[in-house]
């Protein structure tokens, strides 16, 4: 897109002429025009393309096409050219104006437009909210102290300044510039070597090329991708109730990395996120690998699929995921319109179910039913290789089962055979455990088998627990007659059973003849009959034993389970090789949305279509005939007509960089977050953005190369007078490293980071026994990947990442609080991560016993804080190895490595 | 330190919060340093701070009960069902968690005394607890929206059973700040690791610095706890050795703080070192039994195997209510041995024996003991798990999962004793008269601690939150 240099001042600069017929003419004829023919679409209530033609602010800023008038050449305007039906844009699309009312509009354009200040009472309410007007970028203003400018971004930072009276801070010096960009763009410290590099190259284009090779490090995705995944509120388990794996997530956190480090343009970002699975694939078999992937931006959040009430959690799914596409693309909270207009933004619960239509379109789950949902792992293999892979899995299954049931009916023979012995056994097991009888002894004497006998024993002794079933057993004035009791209860509950079962079989085989739905199978309860339930189970004594099983089965059985067996080993000897799988989304089954009253899908209100909000997208979109839309919305939202996206990422870089966005609530530019603090930077820096291809490492370089980026962090008493909270972008904001900085640095400080890429650090599927360490994420003292590779846990992230405000992976985030708190301050006295690093580093110093102490404080200055001491440093230091309490040399120096990495110098970039 | 010059607007509260959020602000320094200079708006943030009203509690221990026990079987009595036992439900019944596997109607096992001379009926699973009968608010209308734990935990501990919110710990400190600054504000005692795991002892939205603090987790014994807290003790120096090393760091910290004009975020820093550095002698003590004496061990029932572990979260309870700690929680959770705690589906009368043993004792000794030393005047204890149990059976001998209705109980801490508040229908499956949802427990829970719950908000996504969402009332028939 181009712009030309404030059309809005030429505008206001011409209404100062106005000649009573021209206004005439646009009284007369081109308002009502407007108002008749095109409000509708682009008025005060909607704005399609970004075009308002209800005020005349709205008619200078044009659409997202551009303006409307060529003031150069006033016969090429789009306006006219729109209205002629001549290009690619006709307008009103319902029909061409008359040959009149088109001349009208021409002699008005060419009047130069006038548009009467009296009759420009367009109510606030009516203009389009800031953020959902079209890009209006203005070119960067003049400003009295040019040298400072390094690039337009400076230019608009400064003019602000100057306006306040404010001179800029100070260059930082050139060792904080490195440790500062270094960390920004990698999350880690520069060597002394980068340092030296960067201290000698006295070039103008030392820092282009120092931002040149931290953008080409792959660190660097590792750092900007870990920035969207707080976005994307990523983690590897649901959360919530069950804290199920999603034993795949990593690939979704590999693709970020990756787009990251290649720059992918946001665009095409946005696009794969929402709808990768759908957009065209350059694979064989065309499927788009990395767009399946990619969708685990919808797939990863967080999930209570334990609910009951299923209807509920499938829609608080969908719920879940138009609130991450609106707060992270949009900058919207669009979950507010689930039971309600939103209260502040232009968002009806209509536009809500619309979304919803979409996302409830898509399949989310494997299975829905049950008690606990199952989730969806999609295989990353083409049709062929799924159905495969999938025919395989059914004979696996069907295998098993028939091992399984071969074992139920053994089971059910071996109790058959040992349930008449019941009595004879009960009676037997309590001259054990009672009378004190000798189990052989006993055994030998009644004619009974010692090894079943121990069993019975085992099963009935008392235990401090209550069991209820067997009072009557232990309480029992005749035992002879109370073990007949139990006899005969445990053959009626078998007769009873095989009875259901054999009805039931019949009723399936009638059924079946009949062509109708067989029954269910006859359901048992187990606390029925508990002392059955426990006798036939587990380790009850007439359970088929789990150890020497085969010696318990007739010979025809063990053949037969020899020969399931060998054939299972051979289905899976012949297994086709596993198929990736990815935690994605695909196509679903469309559904019928209408809005649910109150948020209540009891109560169905109207029937919605799929769509986009129309205060953004406007009230006449192409209807979504096929598919869940989730294309559709793809490409609305990273399509010029959607000015929110490239503002709100724009933003986010800016923030990323300067601690603050420019709109300080980076996903909400509704009415209830902030305006900008400079909107027209925020507008050039966006349009550039899109004009540049949506290309993120440029961006990274017209902002870190810029004055305001190199500034010191320093603030003049003028500054902090006028300009506390930095909105004026007066100094550069202190903060605080993030977690990832922290414990990465600590590790790279010792040489112990692995810097191996990628995969997965976590096993298995679902969950965990309630109170299973398993359930804790990964510690990350015990593993030297960077801490991005380690996977989280949502219900229970490591209490590192809790100490240092990592955030809590389940909503999306827009950005880290910086805390300052004790239990920070024992995590560096204290924690064995610290010490083993300080230890550690201090063993290495000390290695080479010809070194001098001022050397090894040198370098450990280096490794730490990316600096050389200053004399008085070296000196201090090196007293205080002397005189460390206890004179342990090994110790001390463990203790200064510490101190060092305990420093505030550490802790903060400045 | 006079880095803000007076005439500098006051930036408001929440912008502090989120900007250095936790940070010892320089009020903060005030308090801690006789020679630091005063500065306008920022604050510790823990700090204590004024309630809106006159409270009737200072701080609240809650015995959380995971896995639901059945009020039927302990404070709400059912003849109905003991005489109608083994037929059918006579009214449709709701969602449950196992579809499928329910019975009929299904009696307590367990008699129902009278107590005290307000006569509570209580049942003998819980023949300890029932001696206190006179102080025991119970809460027979409990109401809740999850039939499934993980919903149902997270609501009963943040509010919400669908979206990650802070806990209602989280929003007490938040309101009250603490007046011990040597210990955390809010302490949970072994809390489980499922249904929400650290969901529901994590701050939220709210600052990090009003989280909770774990003691352990469900299923790790005592004696494996050999730190209560983490890095609270430097396995390699010298106490001696230890000072030395942080006069270092202070010295450096002191000398970047120089360097960069005193800029309140490093001093506050050089604070924290000293508070960090002062709660590793104060805050071991506070877990350290020795000096109990053997009645007090035995009143808790540390002397026997099956209250022993409970018996000790309870007694820290005690200590940690003792040193003015805000909030504290002690979880009897689900564990080895005790693997579904009070989630009795099946076998009603096993479990549910064994688990009430585990505990009854144990929180007798608690109120016992509070009460002796005074402490039970402005302390809340509240007890109660996620939900109840059904009045049908499960699986033949247990009981399925009932949000319906059920019940909780209070004692101490401005709630009337001797008294049952609101009640079930004559099954016990809803709550019918004075229905209390769990957004009202936490209005009356704040209410308690001198907070209005409509006034104590917290602005984050675009909007105020608060821990009762958009509903919650005071239940001001139980206040003393």
């Amino acid at each position: 897109m181009r712009w030309t240099c404030c059309p809005l001042g030429l505008f206001l600069a011409a209404t100062g002429a106005w000649a009573g017929d021209r206004v005439e003419l646009f009284e007369k004829k081109v308002r009502p025009l407007f108002v008749s023919k095109c409000h509708d679409c682009h008025g005060a209530k909607l704005q399609m393309g970004g075009l308002n033609l209800a005020s005349a602010e709205g008619f200078r800023q044009g659409s997202a096409g551009g303006p409307l008038v060529d003031e150069a050449n006033p016969p090429q305007s789009r306006l006219l050219t729109a209205l002629s039906h001549v290009g690619k844009v006709k307008m009103p699309p319902a029909g061409k104006l008359s040959e009149g009312e088109i001349a009208a509009v021409r002699e008005w354009i060419e009047a130069g437009a006038p548009w009467p200040p009296t009759a420009e009472a367009t109510p606030a309410a009516g203009a389009a909210f800031w953020s959902f007007a079209p890009l209006a970028p203005a070119a960067p203003p003049a400003v009295r102290n040019a040298g400072w400018a390094r690039n337009e971004v400076d230019r608009f930072i400064l003019a602000r300044l100057e306006s306040e009276g404010l001179a800029p801070a100070p260059p930082a010096d050139p060792r904080t510039w490195l440790r500062r960009v270094t960390y920004d763009l990698t999350g880690l410290p520069p060597s002394e070597a980068e340092l030296r590099a960067f201290l000698d190259d006295a070039s103008p284009t030392a820092r282009a090329r120092v931002v040149d090779r931290l953008l080409a490090s792959p660190r660097y995705g590792e750092r900007w991708g870990r920035h969207w995944l707080d976005v994307a509120r990523y983690a590897d388990s649901t959360g919530a109730d069950e804290d199920h794996r999603y034993p795949y997530a990593w690939r979704y956190r590999d693709y970020v990395i990756d787009a990251f480090n290649r720059d992918l343009p946001f665009d095409q970002f946005i696009r794969e996120q929402v709808a990768g699975d759908l957009l065209p694939s350059s694979e064989p078999d065309g499927v788009n690998r990395r767009g399946l992937i990619a969708t685990g931006f919808l797939a990863l959040g967080p999930k209570l699929i334990a609910e009951q009430d299923k209807v509920k959690m499938f829609y608080d799914i969908v719920d879940e995921q138009i609130d991450v596409v609106g707060r992270a693309f949009l900058g919207l909270t669009l979950a507010c319109a689930r039971c309600h207009d939103h209260k502040f933004d232009p968002i009806s619960t209509r536009d809500y179910y619309a979304l919803a239509s979409i996302f409830a379109s898509t399949r989310q789950l494997a299975k829905l039913e049950g008690t606990v949902s199952q989730l969806l792992f999609v295989p990353l293999a083409g049709p062929a290789e799924t159905a495969r892979w999938e025919a395989h899995k059914g004979r696996v299954e069907a295998k098993r089962k028939e091992i399984d049931e071969l074992l139920a009916e053994e089971g059910a023979r071996y109790r058959d055979r040992l349930a008449p012995g019941i009595a004879a056994y009960m009676l037997a097991a309590r001259a054990v455990y009672l009378d004190g009888g000798e189990p052989a002894r006993v055994a030998a004497n009644r004619g009974l088998d010692a090894a079943l006998l121990a069993r019975w024993v085992d099963y009935l002794k008392p235990t401090k627990e209550r069991r209820a079933h067997l009072e009557e057993w232990h309480q029992a004035p005749e035992p002879e007659t109370t073990a007949r009791v139990y006899q005969e209860r445990f053959l009626a509950t078998v007769r009873e059973r095989n009875e259901a079962r054999a009805r039931w079989k019949r009723a399936v085989e009638e059924a079946q003849a009949e062509g109708r739905t067989p029954p269910e199978p006859p359901r048992f309860l187990a606390g029925e009959n508990r002392f059955y339930s426990e006798v036939v189970a587990g380790k009850g004594p007439l359970a088929l034993p789990e150890k020497d099983r085969e010696a318990h089965l007739g010979e025809a059985a063990r053949a037969r389970l020899h020969a399931l067996q060998a054939e299972l080993k051979a289905i899976l000897a012949a297994a086709p090789p596993d198929p990736p799988l990815a935690c994605a989304v695909v196509e679903g089954e469309p559904v019928t949305q209408h809005v649910f009253v109150r948020g209540n899908p009891a109560a169905k209100g109207e029937f919605v279509p799929k769509r986009f909000p129309v205060a953004l997208a406007g009230e006449t979109q192409t209807p979504i005939a096929a598919g869940s839309g989730r294309r559709e919305l793809a490409a609305w939202l990273s399509s010029p007509a959607n000015p929110l996206a490239p503002r709100v990422i724009v933003n986010r870089l800016w923030q990323w960089h300067f601690g603050e966005g420019l709109v300080r609530t980076p996903s909400n530019f509704g009415r209830l977050g902030e305006k900008p603090t400079h909107p027209e930077l925020l507008d050039y820096l966006t349009a550039r953005f899109v004009k540049e291809g949506w290309s993120i490492k440029n961006m990274h370089r017209l902002l870190l190369l810029s004055n305001t980026y190199g500034m010191s962090s320093r603030a003049s008493h003028a500054a902090l007078a006028k300009d506390p909270e930095n909105r004026l972008w007066s100094r550069f904001l202190r903060r605080r490293l993030a977690v990832e900085e922290i414990r990465d640095s600590l590790l790279a400080a010792d040489g112990s980071l692995d810097l191996t890429m990628g995969g997965s650090l976590q096993s298995g599927e679902g969950t965990d026994q309630e109170f299973a360490e398993a359930r804790k994420s990964l510690n990350p003292d015990e593993v030297n990947r960077r801490l991005v590779y380690l996977p989280l846990r949502r219900s229970n992230l490591p209490s590192l990442l809790n100490l240092f405000d990592f955030g809590d992976a389940t909503t999306s985030s827009e950005g880290r609080t910086q805390t300052n708190v004790a239990p920070q301050a024992l995590f560096m006295m204290n924690s064995p991560f610290v010490a083993a690093r300080a230890s550690s580093l201090a063993a290495q110093l000390l290695a080479d016993a010809a070194t001098p102490d001022a050397a090894r404080v040198a370098q450990a200055y280096y490794r730490v804080l990316s600096r050389p001491p200053e004399p008085e440093e070296t000196d201090q230091a090196v007293a205080y190895l002397r005189r460390f309490p206890g004179g342990d040399r090994t110790a001390a120096w463990a203790s200064f490595c510490r101190a060092l990495m305990a420093s505030n110098e550490f802790l903060y970039l400045f | 330190m006079n880095l803000v010059t007076p005439e500098v607007p006051r930036v408001s509260r929440r912008h502090l919060l989120r900007r250095t959020a936790g940070g010892f602000g320089l009020l903060g320094l005030r308090t801690l340093l006789a020679d630091a200079a005063p500065a306008p708006g920022n604050t510790h943030p823990l700090a204590p701070k004024p309630p809106h009203f006159e409270p009737r509690a200072r701080r609240v221990i809650f015995l959380f009960m995971h896995g639901g026990p059945s009020h039927l079987d302990t404070f709400d009595p059912k003849p109905r069902l003991t005489r109608d036992h083994g037929k059918p439900l006579p009214f449709q019944r709701p969602l449950t968690f196992a579809e499928g596997s329910t019975g009929g109607l299904f009696k307590s096992p367990w008699e129902f005394r009278r107590y005290g001379e307000s006569g509570l009926p209580v049942s003998d699973l819980f023949p300890h607890v029932a001696r206190h009968a006179d102080d025991l608010c119970i809460l027979r209308s409990m109401v809740g929206d999850s039939v499934a734990h993980g919903g149902a935990v997270l609501q009963l501990h943040t509010g919400s059973n669908t979206f990650t919110r802070p806990s209602m710990g989280s929003w007490v400190v938040y309101g009250l700040g603490t007046e011990n600054q040597n210990l955390p504000a809010f302490i949970t005692i072994k809390p489980g690791l499922s249904h929400g795991g650290a969901k529901n002892w994590s701050s939220g939205f709210l600052p990090a610095a009003y989280q909770g603090t774990a003691v352990g987790h469900g299923g790790v014994k005592i004696e494996d706890l050999k730190d209560p807290i983490e890095f609270l003790r430097n396995a390699g120096l010298t106490p001696d050795q230890q000072r030395y090393e942080l006069d270092m760091i202070q010295k450096m910290n002191r000398r970047s703080a120089d360097r960069w004009d005193h800029d309140p975020e490093l001093e506050a820093r050089i604070q924290a070192f000293e508070l960090a550095f002062r709660m590793q002698t104060e805050a071991p003590e506070a877990f350290d039994l020795t000096g109990e004496s053997p009645t007090t061990l035995k009143l808790y029932g540390l002397d026997e195997p099956e209250t022993r572990e409970f018996g000790w979260q309870c007694l820290m309870a005690r200590r940690l209510a003792e040193r003015n700690v805000r909030f504290i929680q002690v979880n009897h959770e689900y564990g080895p041995g005790n693997e579904v705690g009070w989630d009795a589906h099946s076998e009603l009368i096993r479990l549910h024996t064994r688990t009430a043993l585990m505990v009854d004792k144990p929180i007798a000794g608690l109120l016992t003991d509070l009460k002796a030393r005074g402490l039970l005047r402005d302390t809340l204890v509240a007890w109660g798990g996620e939900f109840g149990r059904t009045p049908i059976s499960q699986a033949g001998d247990g009981r399925d999962h009932n949000p319906y209705g059920y019940s909780m109980w209070m004692a101490g801490g401005g709630v009337k004793g001797g008294f049952a508040y609101g009640a079930t229908d004559e099954f016990g499956y809803y709550a019918v008269e004075d229905r209390m949802h769990i957004h009202d427990l936490h209005a009356t829970i704040l209410h308690l601690l001198g907070l209005n719950h409509e006034r104590l908000t917290y602005f984050h996504g675009g909007r105020n939150h608060r821990l009762t969402d958009v509903a919650g009332t005071v239940a001001f028939q139980i206040l003393a």
